[in-house]
């Protein structure tokens, strides 16, 4: 279980993983768990009131997506930064794929850190979030 | 009209009660059917206490104790407009159910900016640093929101 700092070189890449079809629903349980209630995720009446063609996802489900991906290659108790930027906006029915790979890997002290970037785009290729993390991994000579 | 004066303005320290079911929720609602979020007993024998808040959690506390959208509404931002830029953590120790968070959401940034297409949008940048209720540091959290005009 879990990743030595020896199994990853500079250029490795992240297991990937594919969420979706998103269903509006989804957007509902999102807003319930997040407390994030902007009408403009649930409510596509309002979304084109405000110039959207309906609803659109919220941003931190799609980065929970990321998080989902990042943790399931690098335990939670492992990872020090996470950080995303929204490149896009993503609307219900997309299918979301999450990648990344290592950029960095370096002794930090008494760390083994790597930094890694991700990406997530949708099915038609589309650049979703761009994002960063970095994770202390275990060495296998410890 | 973004209020630059407003830069380095701290909102009331707000508190935040961990509840397990709030982190199944989440995981729930994000579809991540790790068993670390969900089995403490798992998440024991992967060397946590109990199981532990996932990455993207603390957008919760934020929201759900309103302190986003008093900070929001203080700023004079139209949160129907408001689209989110980027977001940010650093972690220091886990979160887990049972935990108290503190913390004080601060401006650390107000810019104006033109869109490509010639859209006015207003840059707020919030951080908040997080502490439990042994006064240890937990995490830090950047939210960069933009205000459509």
């Amino acid at each position: 279980m879990g990743l030595y700092f020896e199994d990853v070189e500079v250029g490795y890449e992240m297991t990937e993983l594919s969420k979706g079809p998103i269903q509006k629903v989804q957007h509902v349980m999102y807003a319930g768990a997040s407390g994030d209630f902007n009408p403009l995720h649930t409510d596509d009446e309002f979304a084109r009131a405000v110039g959207m063609e309906g609803v659109i996802c919220h941003g931190m489900l799609i980065m929970g997506f990321v998080g989902q991906a990042v943790t399931s290659w690098v335990p939670k108790k492992d990872l020090r930064r996470f950080g995303v930027r929204f490149a896009g906006m993503t609307t219900p029915g997309s299918t979301i794929t999450v990648t990344g790979k290592v950029v960095d890997k370096r002794k930090d002290g008494d760390e083994n850190r790597i930094s890694c970037e991700v990406e997530a785009r949708d099915e038609k290729g589309d650049v979703k979030i761009t994002g960063r993390f970095e994770a202390v991994l275990p060495s296998k000579n410890q | 009209m973004a209020d630059k004066s407003k830069i380095g303005k701290v909102f009331p320290e707000m508190h935040w009660e961990v509840e397990r079911g709030k982190i199944r929720e989440l995981v729930k609602a994000i579809g991540d059917d790790n068993p670390v979020y969900l089995d403490a007993d798992e998440a024991k024998k992967q060397g946590y206490k109990d199981v532990p808040a996932p990455p993207t959690f603390l957008t919760v506390p934020v929201m759900w104790s309103g302190s986003m959208l008093d900070a929001i509404t203080d700023l004079d931002i139209n949160f129907a407009m408001v689209l989110h830029g980027e977001e940010e953590y650093e972690y220091y120790a886990e979160i887990y159910p049972g935990d108290c968070l503190s913390g004080s959401p601060k401006v650390a940034n107000i810019e104006e900016k033109t869109s490509k297409s010639g859209r006015k949008m207003d840059i707020v940048t919030i951080e908040i640093a997080y502490t439990n209720q042994r006064d240890e540091r937990v995490a830090r959290q950047k939210m960069v929101i933009v205000e459509r005009k």
